[in-house]
C-alpha cells in the first residue's frame, strides 16, 4: 500500500516543493535540476511510453481487422500507416549519403517524403476543416437569442468590418444614419406608434445632418462612430478586461491546484 | 480565527523568516521577495480553509451548472444505452490542465461504473494513457465493479494534434455517444471535436485553461467550465471538505485580488495627478 499511496504523493510533493521553490534561490543545483534534469527524466519516460501508446494502437487496430467491426477498413489504413512510418524512421531511409537520425528532416528521405507529402497535406485538410466549423459556430453564436447575444453580434460585426480596408472606408456619418433607423425601429417596437416613430427618425436624421454641414464631413469624425477606431477600442478595452479577469481566475486555479498537490491535500490523481 | 496550531505555526514560520532575512538571506533572489510572499500568503489562506473545512465548518461554494451537468450527461447516456466519450486534451501529464483532466476523468469513470455506461477515452499522450488508465481502474475498483473496468477504454491515438482530432471525429460519428466531456489542455482542434459532437446531437461539457479556446467551447458546447472553475471541478465532484476549503481559500484570495486591483488604481491615479511619490506599477514590475 505504501508504494501506491505514500510514496507517490511524497514524489510528488518534494519535486513539487523543489520546483517551486528553485526560482526563489541561486543555489545552482536546484535551478539545474528543475530546468535540465527533470525535463530531460520526463523525456526519457515519454520516449519508453510512446512504444506502449505504439503496441496500444497496433493492438486495438489490429483487433477491428481480425474481428471485422464496423469500420474495420479504415484500421488496415491505420496499420499499415504505423508500419509504414517506422520502416520509414527505422529502416529505410531512402537516401545512403544522409546520416540516420538526421534523415527525419533530410530532403530526399523516405521520411521526409512521408512526411512531405502524406502527414503534412493530411493535416492541412484538418486545419482547412475549421474555416466551416467556424462558421458553423460563428451562426449559432450569432443567433438572436438575448440581449448577451445581440451584443456579441454587433460588436463581432464592428470588429469584422473595422478590421478590414472596407471598414476604414465608411464613414462615420454613414454609421450614424444606420443608428438613426435602427433608433426609429427600436422606437417603433417600443411605441407602436407611426407618430412617433416618424418624429425620432426625422428628428434623427436632420441632426446628423446638421452636424455633417457643420464639421464638413469628415471620414473617421466623430471617432465614436468610425469603425476601425470602435473596433480598436472594443478590442483593447472590454475584451483585454474580460480576458485579463479570466487569465487571473486561471493562475488562481493553477496556483491553487498545485498548492494542493504539493502539500498532499488533493490525492484524486492515485484514485483517493 | 479560532485555528490556534494554524496561528502559532504562522507566527514561528515568520518570525523564523524574518530571522533568515535579517541574517542576510543567503542564497535567496532578493528581487523575488514580493512574489515569494505573495506564494506564502497564498497558500497560507488555502491551508487555512482547508482546515477550516476540515474542522466541519460549513462551506459554502456557488452552484456551477456545468459540475451538475456531468452527472445529468452520464445519466443520459444510461438512459440511452450511449458510450460517454471523455477527451482529456492533447497535451501531455507536465501541463497542469491535463493532470486536472485525468482527475475529473476519475470522477466521471465512478459515475460511469456506478451507472454501467460504456465510457470510452481516447488520448494523444503515451503517458496520459497510463494516467488516466491507473484513475478509471481505481474508480471501477472503488465503485465495486472490478469486472466492467477494460484496458481499453483508454486508448492511444496519436501524438498529432490534427490526425488526433480525426480520430476522435471518427470515433463520434461512428459510435454516436450521448455525452462528449473535454477537460484538458486544448489548441485548435477544439472547435472541430465541439462542433462534431455538436453534430451527432450529444450533450457536451467542457473545461479548459485555454483562454484562445474557451470562445469556441462557449458556442458549441451546452457548458463551459472557464478557467478556475475547470481547476474546481475535482473538489465540487468529490465533494470532500478539505478540497472545498481549498476553493473557498482560492475565492477569498480572488476577493483579495479586487480590493487590490482598486486599491493600485486608486494610487495610480494619485501618482499621475502629482498627490504621490510611489509608482505602484514600477513596484509590481519589479523581477
Amino acid at each position: 500500500m505504501i508504494w501506491k499511496r505514500q510514496i507517490p504523493i511524497l514524489i510528488v510533493g518534494v519535486i513539487g516543493f523543489v520546483t517551486l521553490f528553485a526560482n526563489f534561490t541561486t543555489l545552482h543545483g536546484f535551478k539545474s535540476f528543475v530546468n535540465d534534469d527533470a525535463t530531460q527524466w520526463f523525456d526519457i519516460l515519454a520516449s519508453f511510453a510512446i512504444w506502449l501508446g505504439g503496441l496500444n494502437l497496433l493492438k486495438l487496430q489490429s483487433q477491428k481487422i481480425l474481428k471485422k467491426q464496423e469500420g474495420w477498413e479504415y484500421s488496415v489504413f491505420a496499420v499499415i500507416g504505423l508500419i509504414f512510418a517506422l520502416v520509414a524512421g527505422f529502416v529505410i531511409k531512402g537516401e545512403p549519403a544522409v546520416e540516420w537520425g538526421t534523415h527525419v528532416t533530410a530532403k530526399g528521405t523516405l521520411f521526409k517524403w512521408m512526411f512531405t507529402y502524406m502527414v503534412a497535406p493530411m493535416q492541412a485538410t484538418m486545419f482547412a476543416l475549421l474555416a466551416f466549423y467556424v462558421a458553423s459556430a460563428s451562426y449559432r453564436a450569432f443567433r438572436i437569442r438575448n440581449f448577451e447575444a445581440t451584443l456579441l453580434l454587433v460588436s463581432g460585426i464592428i470588429i469584422m468590418i473595422g478590421r478590414v480596408p472596407l471598414g476604414s472606408n465608411i464613414s462615420s456619418w454613414f454609421c450614424m444614419y444606420l443608428l438613426v433607423l435602427i433608433a426609429g425601429v427600436t422606437v417603433n417596437s417600443i411605441f407602436k406608434n407611426k407618430q412617433y416613430t416618424a418624429i425620432s427618425v426625422a428628428s434623427g436624421l436632420i441632426l446628423v445632418t446638421v452636424s455633417g454641414f457643420i464639421m464638413g464631413w469628415p471620414l473617421d469624425q466623430p471617432g465614436i462612430f468610425y469603425l476601425p477606431y470602435l473596433q480598436e477600442w472594443i478590442y483593447k478595452f472590454p475584451n483585454v478586461a474580460g480576458a485579463r479577469s479570466i487569465m487571473i481566475g486561471i493562475g488562481l486555479g493553477i496556483f491553487s491546484t498545485s498548492v494542493r498537490y504539493i502539500l498532499g491535500i488533493e490525492k484524486s490523481y492515485i484514485g483517493e | 480565527m479560532n485555528d490556534r496550531e494554524f496561528i502559532v505555526g504562522s507566527i514561528v514560520l515568520t518570525v523564523a523568516f524574518l530571522l533568515y532575512w535579517f541574517m542576510g538571506h543567503p542564497h535567496f533572489v532578493e528581487e523575488r521577495i514580493l512574489q515569494f510572499s505573495l506564494v506564502i500568503i497564498f497558500s497560507g489562506t488555502l491551508i487555512f480553509f482547508t482546515r477550516k473545512a476540515k474542522r466541519g465548518e460549513e462551506i459554502f461554494l456557488r452552484n456551477i451548472p456545468g459540475l451538475k451537468a456531468v452527472e445529468e450527461a452520464v445519466g443520459r447516456s444510461t438512459e440511452m444505452g450511449k458510450p460517454v466519450l471523455f477527451v482529456p486534451g492533447i497535451q501531455d501529464m507536465d501541463q497542469v490542465e491535463t493532470v486536472a483532466g485525468v482527475i475529473v476523468l476519475g470522477h466521471v469513470s465512478k459515475m460511469t461504473a456506478r451507472y454501467e455506461t460504456p465510457l470510452n477515452v481516447p488520448v494523444s499522450r503515451a503517458i496520459v494513457m497510463k494516467a488516466a488508465r491507473e484513475a478509471c481502474k481505481e474508480s471501477y475498483l472503488i465503485e465495486g465493479h472490478p469486472d466492467m473496468f477494460h484496458d481499453d477504454m483508454v486508448h492511444y491515438v496519436t501524438d498529432e494534434q490534427f490526425a488526433y482530432a480525426a480520430g476522435v471525429n471518427g470515433i463520434m460519428v461512428r459510435e454516436k455517444p450521448a455525452a462528449c466531456i473535454y477537460m484538458g489542455k486544448f489548441y485548435a482542434e477544439s472547435l472541430i471535436l465541439a462542433e462534431t459532437g455538436n453534430s451527432i446531437g450529444a450533450i457536451q461539457i467542457a473545461g479548459t485553461a485555454s483562454q484562445a479556446q474557451i470562445p469556441f467551447f462557449v458556442t458549441a458546447c451546452d457548458y463551459t467550465l472557464i478557467g478556475e472553475e475547470f481547476f474546481a471541478a475535482s473538489a465540487y465532484l468529490s465533494e470532500k471538505p478539505e478540497l472545498i476549503g481549498g476553493v473557498k481559500g482560492q475565492d477569498m484570495i480572488k476577493m483579495g485580488i479586487v480590493i487590490f486591483i482598486l486599491f493600485g488604481v486608486i494610487l495610480r491615479l494619485m501618482f499621475d495627478a502629482g498627490f504621490l511619490n510611489f509608482n505602484i506599477i514600477q513596484f509590481l514590475s519589479q523581477k
